[in-house]
């Protein structure tokens, strides 16, 4: 039997078309307190909110191109909560002016019984992590300061190590397709925090 | 003679006053601010307060140092009639702060002399300085002033000296990595340096080339069980670890393939 043909255009019928701007740096552990301070000074007044992810990554081998990756997330901290299923296309290539990476996004959530599920479809976990951080919200933009940790035996949260001594720092925003006005926003805040962090489109095919 | 006096008396008095009432409105204003809209206000508007009533509490001082306003030492004032009874003129004029001109308000209002907490630490503070000798006061004096000139002249001169030193400093802290950066933004886009859980039949080399920092890179042992055909979370043992050896590290996997994997779509 065929397998179901795999398909990279985005999702379409009846949902918007939500495109995720990003824009990626880091910032060493010693310098992270700094970093904090400015966010909360520079993003809205409310408690910043920490988070436990588990992200388990699946991969869906088609005979013809690339797999097809799907990432699945769940929260350590509120183990009852949800599973956030999420699907992120690749990024656009149109504009080299543009600031941000921009690619498509779709995201839903999920009951617990997702991996068994991705798993009968066909999907294979191919790598899994943990990250713990915090969220910062400015109007529509989201900064994630999180830490990457590396699962040492799979499936075991609890036995953990950081990947390197640095923090992931993301600034993104999730906006229908097409506005370009967004990246620049996204710049001049990006401008706001360095030199402490440089905020930039990252390319992750280049560092394939 | 007397006359003018007195009338300079009046008439400071009034501006002082004003100046007095200025200041108590301006207080008061403050203080609601500061209790209904404590969570709203931002630094800039709360230091502009302050700025005025340090304004008003300027204006004040110049009204008592004018030359035109007699000393208020040589004025004294004694009660004259006192009463527990409530005076109503007494209320009015108060607003409702002193009901009654008795004899537990008279040494509250009427004081001239400081708090008696004042008057201890005043006389501390005048032992201390008699007991150091005038030539290490006339040190001390001086010190302080050429602290306070150093600072100002820092302040006022134009800032691009401050900004040369300053960015000179902080280069030598950069406060990012961009090996870093990298390395985690390939972790996350696509799981590089993250233990792979590889489907049966493929063995992972080991990942001696990664980019990664000294802790040295993982290596993995992948063992499938697939003897069900639900592939329970891919059963990953990971190589130990060691940290301050990077490079190589000999490769240790084990596959141990059960059974091929009974599932529908070929792969």
């Amino acid at each position: 039997m065929e397998a179901p043909p795999v398909t990279v255009m985005p999702v379409t019928g009846g949902t918007i078309n939500m495109m995720e701007y990003l824009l990626q740096g880091s910032v060493l552990d010693q310098s992270l307190e700094s970093l904090l301070h400015r966010l909360r000074g520079l993003c809205d007044n409310m408690e910043p909110e920490s988070f436990a992810d588990h992200e388990l990554v699946y991969l869906l081998k088609g005979q013809q191109g690339n797999p097809f990756m799907l990432r699945a997330r769940r929260s350590l901290i509120h183990p009852k909560a949800p599973w956030h299923l999420r699907y992120l296309g690749q990024p656009e290539v149109g504009d080299k002016s543009r600031h941000a990476l921009v690619r498509n996004c779709v995201d839903v959530a999920a009951s617990h019984s997702l991996p068994e599920f991705l798993n009968e479809m066909g999907f294979r976990m191919d790598h899994e992590f943990v990250v713990k951080g915090q969220v910062f919200r400015k109007g529509v933009m989201k900064v994630v300061v999180s830490k990457l940790l590396r699962v040492l035996a799979s499936g075991n949260t609890e036995n953990t190590e950081p990947m390197s001594l640095s923090y992931l720092v993301e600034l993104s925003v999730l906006a229908p397709a097409g506005q370009d006005t967004v990246s620049e926003d996204m710049r001049s805040f990006a401008e706001q925090l360095k030199p402490l962090v440089h905020l930039e489109k990252i390319d992750p095919k280049r560092l394939m | 003679m007397q006359q003018r006096e007195e009338k300079q008396l009046e008439a400071s008095l009034e501006s002082l006053l004003s100046r007095v009432a200025h200041l108590k409105g301006s207080l008061q204003s403050f203080i609601l601010k500061l209790e209904n809209e404590h969570d709203r206000l931002t630094w800039p508007s709360v230091l502009d307060n302050f700025a005025l009533l340090s304004g008003q509490l300027n204006t004040i001082n110049k009204v008592l140092k004018n030359e035109k306003t007699p000393s208020y030492r040589s004025q004294v004032i004694i009660p004259l009639l006192l009463s527990p009874d409530r005076d109503e003129e007494l209320v009015k004029l108060t607003e409702q702060r002193v009901p009654v001109f008795s004899h537990e308000i008279v040494p509250d209002h009427l004081r001239t002399k400081p708090d008696p907490e004042v008057e201890e630490q005043e006389k501390h503070l005048s032992a201390e300085a008699a007991r150091i000798g005038p030539e290490v006061a006339q040190k001390q004096i001086q010190t302080l002033n050429k602290l306070c000139s150093n600072l100002l002249e820092k302040l006022n001169n134009p800032r691009d000296d401050r900004d040369s030193e300053s960015s000179a400093l902080r280069q030598n802290k950069p406060s990012f990595n961009p090996a870093d950066t990298n390395a985690l933004v390939a972790a996350v886009g696509f799981g590089k340096g993250l233990s792979k859980c590889r489907p049966p039949g493929s063995v992972p080399p080991g990942h001696p080339g990664q980019p990664m920092m000294s802790t040295g890179p993982t290596l993995q042992q992948v063992t499938i069980a697939g003897t069900t055909s639900h592939q329970p979370g891919m059963g990953g043992q990971v190589a130990q670890q060691q940290p301050g050896q990077p490079g190589k590290m000999p490769s240790n996997i084990k596959t141990n393939i059960k059974s091929a994997s009974m599932h529908p779509y070929n792969r």
